[in-house]
């Protein structure tokens, strides 16, 4: 591939990632509006909210690694961008992986809990210590599902994975051979947007809204941009390994905002589980539901 | 739904800023996602915080003017100060207030934070908001309308994109009128954990009534709050524990 | 004629009176760390490709003895001598003067070390199963040295240590006294040419003994109790020297035995009930399990120096792990781990010792906001818990990729994920070790300590370097390991210098690396350029509900760290998991009815050393029938 293709798509997936990640929030906190019977906020609000962060006259930081620990955050994310292939677009997804991409994405996660104890803010320290076991909850299911779906497709790699459902159609997309993973999948999707019932991390009434208690200013600026990035990243991987990911960007933009409707719907209906509950939760179901699929897999 | 007039010296309120065009795109549209994008800090003190809920849910749903509630200071850009101040409180919201990052408006609801209210002839009920920080809006009323919340609102909003909501930085250019209100109240060695004045002089905000007899009071007592720097201090031959 | 190897023997040997005499002065410690440079020097002048013999042989019993090292020895003598090297610099300076003050015996320390050192390359050089053993128990006693320095908890420590060593010896003689029974030659070439024709019978008695044997060492589970304690109250130097190699002698010995005499073809001879389970598929469990519990085991710890240890007992069920999969891309995964956890750990230990230097304790819940203070002892136990975690870019990454990679490819689901569970436990844990020493607030007792003195703080850089280098060109040790492969028999692996090029999933730590830290110049060039000037803030200007934070009263969390966690797992610690080690005590052989007992007994190495006379029993009687 010729450098400068290469360097844009570098350039362009993080920025399609953003944009499209911004009008995910804007679809999430639509959809809990209706739900709730408001109207909901404009169609720019996502990007408003991010600006007047960037924008404030004071910023509170607590030392140098509070900073960095946001540019870890956003910079990780951006990073992790490149190598979720997009129609057109594979930047260097064969050079990672699935497995590369999944300890790629919890840069950002050690970044924001490196900011976060800087601040010195037990409440943030709390969050931080719910968020990783909360982690620690979503991420075995998840990593059973990937295990299927590597298995599934012989590959780890992402760019022959979009290929093979490609190739063969709906009939062999990860969701129709693999339903139970699929399930799985959802769920542990669920605990990665950290959205209730899982965001007990961030119990606003109870902890002060945990990491976020001392960001204010592009400190909070970042951590929104790392929304945007969490959620189009969720949604991007859940498409590539189980809704044969884009063949054009219609039909890829229509499944990524598709797949967020069903866990941001039961976010807005549910309150949130405490960390022991998440746990159970999140090691029971979903994982019974991956290891019969991983069965099926296997057979 | 009254405006009371805050004294706020205007040098850098209506000034342009910035020589490039720019820069001066950039400002306005600051300036514009400043006034559609508003977290509020309710610091809900007496009966005024019933009106909320409806303001912010489907009835009459804040949200879609940009407006959400948050919780910690660092987060907020409006204080909404919903009914009477306690010297008690008073001393929280104070912290509170100083503790929120700039630009930051300060909204009272209620007759009490206008003048006390009922609670006019209490001993311990702060009676003027306006004198202890800069009030920028005040809605009056027992209890006001969720309505009349809204419109309280929209009105700042207008205020914030004409530019016209500058009353923090009354704050800290004459922080020596509001803190002498302050130690009149809570005695000579009050001191909050914050430091109003190092921040003046960090963001330019210094003016020529920052410093007075009253912050001379303060600077007499004030346990000292730099930022603790990272330090290297490399010296081979240190004791142990020195 | 004295060959190359023979040159490096002697500087080892020579070196051990010369750390006596010098290591009470400054100059002379820092003489001792250009010995092992020396040392380093001749290593390296070795040709790793082809076995180096020595000159050094004598005859027992009608067998010859001899040394020779070959690549896996020389991979494993290359991590021993740079990691003792390193803990020499560490201590060198200003560490060395405050403890030999505290009444520390340096002259024992220095030479403990070096004697440590000698010990493991006779182990890594042996040339037969005598030399093997010699080496085995001069290893074994060499470490207590290091371990009994310290004193205080030490001293229990190292006193159930050396029950278990003794036992794990006896083991690996019996193994020894079975071999020659079975093929008449001590040599190691006789077994490799016997294996094929032995019956399972025998060759199930030699390799359960021999790999018994080395898991002691390893601390592979059931026999994983004493190494933590036993590695974490050594001092610094013997600490982070121990805690980086020592029970890797363990891996070097199943390596060698039962992948490369043995052989892969005859262990999978090796089936329990009509093939269902086999040697492998046990050892594989058990390797899982050691990776897996230990680390939830330090996740509990309040003691910085415990946490590491257990971890270091975890991290040696990966190594197990990939060496036993045995396939170019698993084996080659666990020997490169054991290069990157010799280095991150070397980092881990060394940064805890020096915060115990200046604030003079590891107790996880006296410490917080130690960054303003201790900036880069914290930026080096960040790189090395990154390392420690296993997240990109460091070099823990690339191992465990291989090992993960290795597990799916090879159609363990099961193991991957259980890897995996181990893996983000690990995150877990070692986030709270940085939370809790280097991040919070800081005490009011601690505003006035200094960074560590530079002699302390640059080896740790140095290593910090090696850790990230590694990361993102594992290529370069790499090659090595290539070559350790090939020496035990095994496929090498395809490595570019980047990491793994390979037709079902590649990995290009250098593609991954620069696109990380594009992404971080992103995020920064945001952070800074657009966003408005910050202004520091104390750490009392923070958010309190309203409340006047003081710097008298605590506002930091840090006890019972993962509160929500230990809710729902705690009751496993009590139940599943001793019964899951019962249940492997019980599978070493001692009665079932005694495995219960185990655990409830105050001395449970005194039930080792019964399984193992029970053993020991059986095989005297086996061989003398």
């Amino acid at each position: 591939m010729h450098w400068a293709e290469l360097l844009a798509e570098l350039t362009l997936m993080p920025l399609v990632a953003f944009i499209v990640g911004l009008f995910m929030v804007l679809m999430m906190r639509k959809i809990g509006a209706r739900l709730q019977r408001r109207i909901g906020p404009p169609l720019l609000q996502p990007l408003y909210d991010i600006v007047k962060l960037f924008g404030k006259h004071t910023q509170t930081s607590h030392g140098l690694l509070h900073e960095f620990g946001i540019v870890m955050a956003v910079g990780g994310y951006v990073a992790a961008e490149t190598l979720l292939p997009v129609p057109g677009m594979n930047g260097i997804a064969e050079k990672g992986g699935m497995i590369t991409l999944l300890y790629l994405t919890m840069i950002p996660s050690l970044g924001l809990a490196l900011g976060v104890g800087q601040c010195a803010n037990p409440n943030g320290s709390i969050g931080i210590s719910r968020a990783l076991t909360a982690m620690l909850a979503y991420d075995i299911p998840f990593v059973i599902v990937i295990a299927g779906v590597a298995m599934h497709f012989g590959t780890t790699n992402l760019v022959d994975v979009v290929a093979q459902q490609q190739a063969g159609g709906i009939e062999t997309w990860g969701a129709t051979q693999m339903p139970l993973l699929a399930l799985a999948g959802l769920f542990a999707l669920q605990g990665m947007l950290g959205k209730q019932p899982f965001e007990i991390y961030v119990a606003p009434a109870e902890i002060a809204t945990g990491p976020m208690v001392e960001m204010g200013g592009k400190f909070l600026g970042g951590l929104f941009v790392m929304q945007c990035f969490q959620l189009y990243t969720a949604s991007v991987l859940y498409v590539t390994l189980f809704l044969g990911g884009g063949e054009n960007w219609v039909s890829f933009l229509a499944k990524s905002f598709a797949v967020l409707v069903l866990p941001i719907s039961v976010a807005f209906l549910f309150p949130r589980y405490r960390t022991e509950d998440v746990l159970t939760m999140l090691w029971k179901w979903p994982v019974i539901l991956g290891l019969l699929g991983l069965v099926f897999v296997g057979s | 739904m009254q405006q009371f007039p805050v004294k706020v010296e205007q040098p850098s309120a209506n000034k342009p800023t910035g020589g490039n065009i720019f820069s001066r795109v950039f400002d306005e549209l600051t300036t514009f996602c400043r006034s559609r994008s508003l977290f509020i800090l309710h610091y809900c003190t007496g009966c005024g915080a019933i009106e909320l809920p409806p303001a912010m849910t489907s009835r009459f749903d804040m949200e879609r003017l940009g407006i959400s509630p948050m919780v910690s200071p660092r987060q907020a850009d409006i204080l909404l100060i919903t009914g009477y101040v306690s010297v008690k409180t008073l001393k929280r919201v104070i912290l509170t207030y100083e503790q929120m990052g700039s630009p930051k408006y300060v909204i009272g609801i209620c007759s009490c934070t206008v003048n006390g209210g009922m609670y006019w002839q209490s001993y311990a009920t702060a009676k003027k908001l306006n004198d202890y920080m800069p009030v920028d809006l005040y809605i009056a009323g027992c209890m006001p309308r969720p309505e009349a919340v809204i419109a309280g609102l929209r009105q700042l909003m207008d205020k914030i994109a004409a530019g016209e909501a500058n009353g923090w930085q009354d704050y800290y250019r004459r922080y020596d009128y509001y803190l002498g209100h302050q130690q009149r109240l809570f005695g000579e060695t009050w001191q909050t954990p914050t430091d109003v004045i190092a921040e003046s002089k960090h963001y330019d905000l210094f003016g020529g009534d920052t410093l007075g007899a009253h912050t001379a009071l303060l600077q007499q007592h004030q346990k000292p709050l730099e930022a603790l720097e990272m330090r290297l201090g490399l010296t081979d031959r240190q004791e142990k524990g020195s | 004629m004295i060959g190359a190897l023979d040159m490096l023997l002697l500087a080892a040997l020579a070196a051990i009176p010369l750390s006596a005499l010098f290591a009470t002065t400054r100059s002379g410690r820092w003489l001792l760390v250009a010995a092992y440079a020396v040392q380093f020097g001749l290593l390296i002048m070795l040709q790793p490709a082809t076995a180096a013999h020595s000159a050094l042989s004598f005859q027992l019993l009608g067998n010859a003895v001899g040394w020779q090292m070959d690549a896996l020895g020389w991979y494993f003598a290359v991590i021993t001598i740079g990691s003792a090297g390193f803990a020499a610099a560490y201590a060198a300076g200003e560490w060395s003067e405050v403890n030999g003050r505290l009444g520390l015996s340096l002259r024992w320390l220095y030479a403990g070390l070096q004697i440590n050192v000698l010990a493991m390359l006779l182990l890594l050089a042996s040339g037969d199963f005598v030399s093997l053993f010699i080496g085995w128990e001069l290893t074994s006693w060499a470490g207590l040295i290091l371990m009994l320095l310290a004193g205080g908890d030490a001293i229990r420590a190292s006193l159930r240590y050396i029950v278990y060593a003794i036992a794990g010896g006896m083991t690996v003689f019996a193994g020894l006294v079975i071999t020659q029974a079975a093929v008449g030659s001590l040599q190691f070439d006789a077994l490799h040419a016997a294996a094929p024709s032995l019956g399972t019978g025998r060759l199930w008695a030699i390799a359960l003994l021999f790999i018994l044997g080395f898991s002691v060492k390893m601390a592979s589970m059931p026999f994983h109790l004493w190494q933590a304690p036993a590695y974490a109250y050594s001092p610094a130097p013997g600490s982070s020297f121990l805690g980086s190699i020592s029970a890797r002698m363990g891996l070097f010995g199943i390596a060698l035995v039962a992948i490369k005499l043995i052989g892969l073809a005859q262990l999978d001879r090796l089936s329990l009930v009509t093939d269902l389970v086999d040697l492998r598929g046990l050892l594989t469990w058990v390797a899982v399990f050691t990776a897996i519990l230990p680390t939830f085991v330090a996740m509990r710890q309040n003691d910085a120096r415990l946490l590491l240890g257990w971890h270091g007992v975890g991290q040696g069920g990966y190594m197990l792990l990939g060496v036993i999969i045995a396939d170019r891309l698993g084996s080659a995964g666990g020997l490169l781990h054991v290069f990157n956890h010799a280095t991150y750990q070397a980092i881990l230990l060394m940064a805890v010792f020096a915060v115990i230097h200046r604030t003079g304790t590891a107790d996880l819940n006296r410490l917080g906001g130690l960054v303003t203070r201790m900036p880069l002892t914290f930026l080096a136990m960040l790189i090395g818990i990154i390392g420690l975690a296993g997240l990109p870019p460091m070099n823990g990454f690339v191992s465990k990729w291989m090992i993960y990679r290795a597990l799916i490819v090879d159609g363990h689901p099961l193991l991957f994920v259980a890897t995996v569970i181990s893996t983000l436990g690990t995150v877990l844990s070692v986030y709270k070790l940085l939370h809790n020493t280097f991040l919070g607030q800081l005490r009011l007792e601690h505003e006035q300590i200094h960074e560590a003195p530079w002699s302390m703080t640059v080896p740790m850089l140095l290593l910090c370097v090696v850790v990230f280098v590694t990361g993102a060109a594992p290529g370069l040790v790499l090659q090595y390991v290539a070559a350790a492969q090939q020496a035990i028999g095994l496929e090498p692996v395809r490595y570019i210098l980047g990491g793994i090029e390979s037709p079902t999933g590649s990995l290009d730590m250098l593609w991954i690396t620069a696109i990380l830290f594009a992404g971080f110049g992103i995020g920064a060039v945001l952070f800074y350029l657009i966003g408005g000037r910050s202004r520091r803030v104390h750490q009392l200007d923070n958010y309190a509900g309203g409340h006047f934070l003081t710097a008298d009263v605590r506002y930091q969390y840090s006890d019972n760290f993962y509160a929500g966690l230990m809710h729902r797992i705690r009751p496993w610690y009590r139940g599943s998991f001793e019964w899951t080690e019962s249940a492997l005590v019980s599978a070493l052989g001692a009665a079932s009815t005694l495995a219960r007992g185990f655990f409830e007994q105050a001395n449970p190495a005194q039930w080792v050393l019964v399984g193992t006379t029970v053993i020991m029993t059986w095989v005297m009687w086996y061989a003398l029938g």
